[in-house]
């Protein structure tokens, strides 16, 4: 800090790399007029951890587990996108019940994604009583994932050709009980972040992204959809059982932090209708096709909707067991970009907030 | 006893001093636990805040190399200083009597001032651009409520003052007395809106959600105190828990001082001041977000200085 001299109301403060604010390693130099950003310089890169190489080291199978660590709360979305890339280059025919297996894992992932994202804003803005509790609420999605994967975070619930997990009588009661609790719960934080002052105070018209700058950023997932661009891939191009599941999906015009929060809570709610769709209309059947299905040599692009946007795998096999190029695009990437529209002439009290509002995953962008 | 010796005795031992610390430090102890079990936490024991001033004093102060040493190091002990003057300042009802050579209701609001620029010269002697962010936001939060807290004082001064038959009376004993002999402010209707301006008066003079803007943890890292660390932190803490006991016990000698004397004063006082700590710090800061400077800005322009200048108008009048 000692080059950053301050002699006027104009300086330079930099956001990050470790910022108390943003979990995760990220840098900002903001230049300042006062209270008002005036120049914003994003850099990336401080965490390069080497997974894409790594990946091509790995077998297909080990992959599955590899890419399900990239990030902890999308980690259900890369094991399913690879997934599904490979099952694209084998042509396989995943069975009925594993496609829908499939969107309960990642529709609870994306209940606790979004609970967890709109906790944070509460945080952001001084609102620790709301933080706590969105918490809370969010602890029953955890406790939900423990009982049915037995574990909070990693769910290790993807195979090629299927899933590894299976809901009897027993799981399904479980689950349908837990979320009859966890929906009035989510309905309430829907409207305290619909009607507060403080968060509204905060949220509202800050961050614009305008739908042009939208479609010209190339935002996708949450943000998109705040802007009011209707895009989700799970209704564009249906992947799983989504083609036959009550997806709404939502958008909102004015494209600020207080919409994206509301897309997320709205999604959360949504993912609920769906799990319980889900549940009802459950297939018989295997869940898998064996283990370790053979892939063959080839290229196969597959994109899916995570927490926070599309994700792209790009999945390029050959004769060995191990691919020659594994690469993904993930969703705070595209929308990382759009933070430079959304920082312009922005206050320096709402830095965080409209960081946060993106929902970046850097563990993902930084792979 | 000595004129002499009683001001050192009231400004070191009691009701300055180390009884202001403690009560201090303790009132932030049972803040953050009623908070933590409002939070459905179980929360820190009621001796953390001790805990924590203890660890800070064994701890090294770092200064940053290219901040101004002398003023960087001296910020907080001028800060705490003037909390001490200031806690020996406020009379207890029926137990404490400040000496008048220490001064009266104006020497408070002008004491009441310095935590604020000692944190801005803090923040600005530390040379870290979040400090100088801290700096500018504290200067627009004092000025803004700056204005409310002396109509509330005028408020105050007049009822009192106009009632014994001079124009304004600013000597704090006088106030209590007159509220002892008379009915307390608290249930005078004149004197509402003045209570309700120092009601949003003292969070944002002691620095809480909504107002913690200048040292806003997720916005500028704490701004001032930023660079601070070891006993240096340890006298910034020192002086919000002083300033805690001297905001809250002014606003009691103002409003609601008992009619009692002897121990049941001194325990009365300090149920006031439990209570005022749980339902005007605890309690608000737990049921809001924070605002922006500017928001706040544009919000102590409006209703506390409407407020205190209706009960200015109020007495003026009637």
């Amino acid at each position: 800090m000692t080059n950053l001299p301050v002699t006027s109301e104009s300086f330079t403060i930099p956001v990050g790399p470790l910022h108390v604010a943003l979990e995760e390693p990220m840098y900002f130099r903001v230049a300042v007029d006062g209270e008002t950003v005036t120049d914003v310089d994003i850099n990336a890169g401080h965490v390069h951890r080497g997974i894409e190489y790594l990946a091509t080291k790995r077998t297909l199978a080990q992959n599955m587990i590899l890419t399900e660590r990239i990030c902890s709360l999308c980690s259900n979305s890369h094991p399913e996108t690879f997934a599904l890339a490979a099952e694209t280059i084998a042509e396989m025919e995943v069975p009925e019940r594993a496609t829908y297996l499939r969107v309960v894992a990642g529709e609870v992932k994306r209940v606790a994604s979004n609970l967890f994202n709109v906790a944070i804003l509460a945080h952001l803005v001084g609102y620790e009583a709301l933080f706590m509790h969105v918490m809370q609420v969010r602890e029953l999605a955890q406790d939900l994932k423990e009982a049915v994967f037995g574990n909070r975070m990693d769910l290790g619930a993807i195979c090629i050709g299927g899933t590894r997990y299976d809901l009897d009588e027993d799981t399904i009661t479980a689950l349908t009980v837990a979320l009859d609790r966890l929906e009035p719960e989510i309905r309430e934080i829907e409207k305290t972040y619909r009607t507060n002052g403080s968060i509204q105070r905060r949220t509202r018209g800050v961050g614009v992204l305008s739908i042009d700058d939208a479609i010209a950023c190339g935002v996708v997932g949450p943000v998109a959809r705040a802007s009011g661009l209707l895009q989700d891939v799970r209704a564009d191009a249906p992947y799983h059982a989504y083609d036959r599941l009550p997806l709404d999906v939502l958008t909102l015009p004015d494209g600020d932090v207080w919409s994206r929060a509301m897309i997320r809570l709205h999604e959360a709610l949504d993912a609920i209708v769906i799990l319980r769709a889900c549940l009802r209309d459950l297939p018989d059947g295997p869940i898998n096709l064996g283990s370790d299905p053979y892939v063959p040599p080839g290229r196969a692009v597959a994109r899916s909707e995570a927490p926070r946007g599309e994700l792209l795998y790009y999945l390029k096999t050959c004769d060995a067991e191990e691919p020659e190029r594994l690469k993904w695009r993930v969703p705070s990437f595209p929308n990382w970009d759009a933070l430079t529209v959304m920082l312009s002439r922005a206050k320096v009290a709402d830095i965080a907030i409209i960081v946060n509002s993106i929902d970046p995953c850097i563990s993902c962008t930084e792979r | 006893m000595s004129t002499q010796v009683a001001v050192i005795l009231s400004v070191l031992l009691f009701p300055g001093g180390l009884f202001a610390l403690t009560l201090g430090l303790a009132l932030k102890g049972v803040d953050r636990r009623v908070a933590a079990r409002l939070q459905g936490r179980v929360g820190p024991p009621l001796t953390q805040p001790f805990i924590d001033l203890v660890k800070l004093a064994f701890k090294r102060t770092m200064v940053p190399t290219t901040a101004c040493e002398p003023v960087f190091l001296g910020a907080p002990l001028v800060g705490v200083v003037s909390m001490l003057a200031a806690a020996a300042l406020v009379p207890i009802s029926g137990l404490y009597t400040p000496e008048p050579i220490l001064g009266n209701l104006l020497v408070v609001l002008y004491l009441l001032v310095i935590p604020g620029i000692v944190l801005m010269v803090a923040g600005s002697s530390s040379s870290s651009p979040y400090g100088a962010i801290g700096f500018s936001r504290e200067m627009v939060l004092m000025l803004a409520y700056e204005g409310p807290i002396v109509l509330v004082a005028a408020a105050v001064a007049l009822r009192v003052g106009m009632a014994e038959g001079h124009v304004a009376t600013f000597s704090l004993v006088e106030i209590v007395a007159y509220q002892r002999t008379h009915s307390i402010f608290l249930l005078d209707p004149v004197m509402w809106p003045a209570l309700g301006a120092f009601c949003l008066f003292f969070p944002a003079n002691l620095g809480i959600v909504p107002f913690d803007i200048p040292e806003a943890e997720t916005e500028v890292l704490e701004g001032p105190v930023l660079e601070y660390s070891g006993p240096a932190l340890g006298l910034f803490k020192v002086m919000s828990a002083l300033k805690a006991v001297v905001v809250l016990g002014l606003g009691i000698a103002l409003f609601a001082p008992l009619g009692l004397s002897g121990a049941p004063a001194l325990l009365g006082w300090l149920a006031e001041i439990a209570v005022l700590m749980v339902l005007g710090v605890t309690a608000v800061r737990l049921s809001a977000g924070r605002m922006r400077i500017d928001q706040a800005f544009s919000f102590f322009f409006k209703w506390p200085l409407l407020l205190s200048a209706a009960s200015v108008a109020a007495i003026a009048l009637v």
